[in-house]
């Protein structure tokens, strides 16, 4: 068997999505992975799976903001070719807070204003937040309402893209983990391992997150929220057939020991205090997952000529948001082409790095 | 023979440090920004929260710890989010073993909502560590009953708050501080907490505190950079205002240049304001 175009090293959110973006465009693809096809083991399996480009920005460099306004389009495009549905909802996110965190309100609304997002924000008053959201009632006298935000399944999201992988005829080897020794050959090698690759990523740490799944098929939200909060900010994302998620703690550390008491507790006050009728909600699971991150919490496209391998990290508490874009970038940088439009990527390989590529006739279609 | 000009120097248990400010770590929206804050304010020491910031073991937290440590300033750990004395005294005994460091900023908190210390909590955990031979910098009150028990334990730096933690309002009880500073006048005292703005942090300088202890007043503001080296001028003005002495304020103007031909300002309404103030003092007229 002749060797593969790209062979994509680590099958979680970013890995699965390269590798069937990839094979889309004709070129042959070999998928690599320590865990099997689910991705349970990968950050995105415990995702909320928000793409919440405005509301990031409160807590984020503006150039995440516009990468995820870009994937934001990218969104619907990729899912309708997926072979099977996934639940996708496009209808916007209610930032809340409680009268005495005013102050942080007021943060949250200079940072919209300061990064020019103010344009997709709505301020709500008195009834107008029960309107959007009936389910909150007269506890919030105000809410900022940002409309163009989507979320989308992310477990229906990883399964459906594994199902396409293997449509497309994708050499896929799961349960099989990749170090230096047993590197596999290719046109080139893109390392998509995540904190698996923390030994060859000096600067890559760890932030723990925790996250609870909620059954509470009584509770008719249809937005997310978000509770902003100087303390414990607590995000409620509806899903469908009544599944709630709620999430997520950040803590300075790669262990992916279960669930604290402290961390559970901290997200389920505060989901409470947003929506008292939590109290009934059944609860499906606790789970834990390491975000991996690079000093300036923003993704990095790290190219290594010596060994041609092609690293993309640092995604953070951002999969969802930013991997199709990301994605896309990584597919014009393989037919030699950048667009340039994304600096904070750090791109440090020239697009002439990947001449070798280039001559295979497929590869002309990217 | 004229001395050398000796530094002013913040002391911390014997320990010199040329600059003022000690700086918080947590709530940056990256380990990049808090460097370039680091740089930006130049601060003696960093606040790092062992239950808050790191969880698990000594390990898991190790690359957020490397990045603190590549900052190269001396680190106090803290015991944020300790609700009594036992509780603080483990905190810090494991701190001591992951910072490898003797000082502690010792946090017990006695109500959830404010993050208000705990007078009787804090004593506690003061008399136990600072036989475990801790350098203990107790955040604590203004009340000057709670700060003398802290001296009796044995601190030789006291920590009282400006006002609740993360309010940003600047000094609720200047009187009360003030007086602190008179009475404590051999202790060394750091404001911490409750600082919103550089002219608070400026303030309580002029007004003989010997530093300045800042988080969220850095890492909330909208380019948390430019707020650092702003806290930094504002906090070596205040110092400098102090060591210079200032002036007593007056209750009238004053010139400071002779008028010729008038070596008298002698109106109406500054005799009569004069009288008042005599009668009142009880003062005899020349």
């Amino acid at each position: 068997m002749s060797q593969p175009d790209v062979a994509v090293v680590g099958g979680g959110l970013i890995g699965r999505c390269l590798a069937w973006r990839v094979s889309r465009c004709g070129a042959r693809v070999a998928l690599y992975d320590s865990a099997d096809s689910q991705g349970m083991n990968s950050a995105a399996w415990a995702a909320a799976g928000m793409i919440a480009p405005t509301t990031e920005v409160i807590d984020s460099d503006a150039q995440i903001s516009s990468m995820g306004a870009n994937s934001l389009k990218l969104w619907p495009q990729w899912l309708a070719e997926l072979p099977i549905p996934v639940f996708y909802r496009d209808n916007g996110t209610l930032l809340l807070w409680h009268v005495e965190d005013t102050g942080e309100a007021a943060r949250a609304q200079s940072m919209l204003t300061s990064r020019q997002s103010q344009l997709c924000v709505r301020y709500l008053e008195g009834s107008q937040v029960a309107d959007v959201e009936p389910e909150l009632g007269s506890r919030f006298p105000r809410a900022l309402y940002v409309p163009a935000e989507a979320q989308v399944d992310n477990r229906g999201f990883l399964k459906a893209v594994g199902l396409a992988l293997e449509e497309a005829g994708v050499e896929s080897h799961w349960e099989t983990a990749i170090d230096d020794s047993n590197r596999p050959d290719a046109g080139i090698v893109v390392d998509c391992r995540g904190m698996g690759a923390k030994s060859d990523l000096r600067s890559l740490r760890g932030v723990r997150g925790e996250i609870v799944r909620l059954h509470a098929p009584e509770i008719q939200l249809s937005h997310m929220l978000r509770l902003l909060h100087p303390r414990y900010p607590v995000y409620v994302v509806p899903r469908s057939e009544g599944q709630l998620v709620v999430g997520a703690t950040a803590f300075e550390s790669d262990d992916r020991s279960p669930a604290s008491v402290r961390g559970i507790l901290e997200l389920l006050t505060s989901a409470y205090s947003i929506i008292p009728a939590l109290a009934e909600a059944r609860i499906l699971e606790f789970n834990t997952q390491v975000r991996p991150a690079l000093p300036n919490n923003q993704p990095a496209i790290l190219f290594d000529p010596e060994r041609r391998i092609l690293r993309l990290n640092g995604l953070y508490r951002h999969g969802f948001l930013l991997t199709p874009t990301i994605v896309e970038e990584v597919l014009g940088l393989l037919s030699g082409r950048s667009s340039g439009r994304w600096p904070c990527l750090n791109v440090n390989c020239s697009v002439a790095s990947f001449g070798l590529l280039n001559t295979s006739a497929e590869m002309q279609k990217w | 023979m004229k001395e050398p000009q000796m530094e002013d120097q913040l002391n911390l248990y014997g320990q010199g440090f040329s600059s003022r400010l000690l700086l918080g770590t947590s709530r940056y929206d990256s380990p990049s920004l808090l460097a370039d804050a680091i740089s930006a304010a130049d601060p003696a020491m960093l606040t790092v929260s062992l239950r808050r910031q790191i969880s698990g073991s000594k390990e898991s937290g190790q690359s957020f710890w490397n990045l603190i440590r590549e900052s190269q300033r001396a680190i106090l750990p803290n015991t944020a989010g300790c609700f009594n004395a036992r509780e603080a005294v483990k905190t810090a005994c494991m701190a001591r073993e992951l910072f490898e460091t003797n000082f502690v900023k010792l946090e017990v908190i006695g109500d959830e909502v404010n993050l208000q210390p705990d007078p009787f909590g804090l004593v506690e955990a003061a008399v136990e560590l600072v036989k475990l031979g801790f350098y203990v910098l107790p955040y604590c009150t203004e009340d000057w009953i709670l700060c003398r028990r802290l001296i009796d334990a044995g601190c030789m730096v006291l920590m009282p708050w400006a006002a609740p933690i993360g309010t940003g309002q600047g000094p609720r009880n200047p009187r009360a501080l003030r007086e602190l500073r008179e009475r404590a006048s051999q202790i060394t005292l750091i404001v911490d907490a409750g600082i919103g703005l550089p002219s608070h942090a400026c303030q309580v300088m002029e007004w003989g505190f010997d530093g300045v202890l800042l988080n969220t007043a850095v890492s909330r503001a909208l380019d948390p950079v430019r707020m650092a080296s702003a806290f930094t001028g504002a906090i070596r003005s205040g110092r400098s205002a102090f060591l210079a002495g200032p002036m007593s304020a007056q209750e009238t103007a004053v010139a400071s240049t002779p008028q010729i031909g008038r070596p008298f300002t002698f109106d109406s309404h500054h005799a009569a304001h004069l009288a008042r103030e005599t009668q009142s003092a009880g003062k005899v007229g020349t």
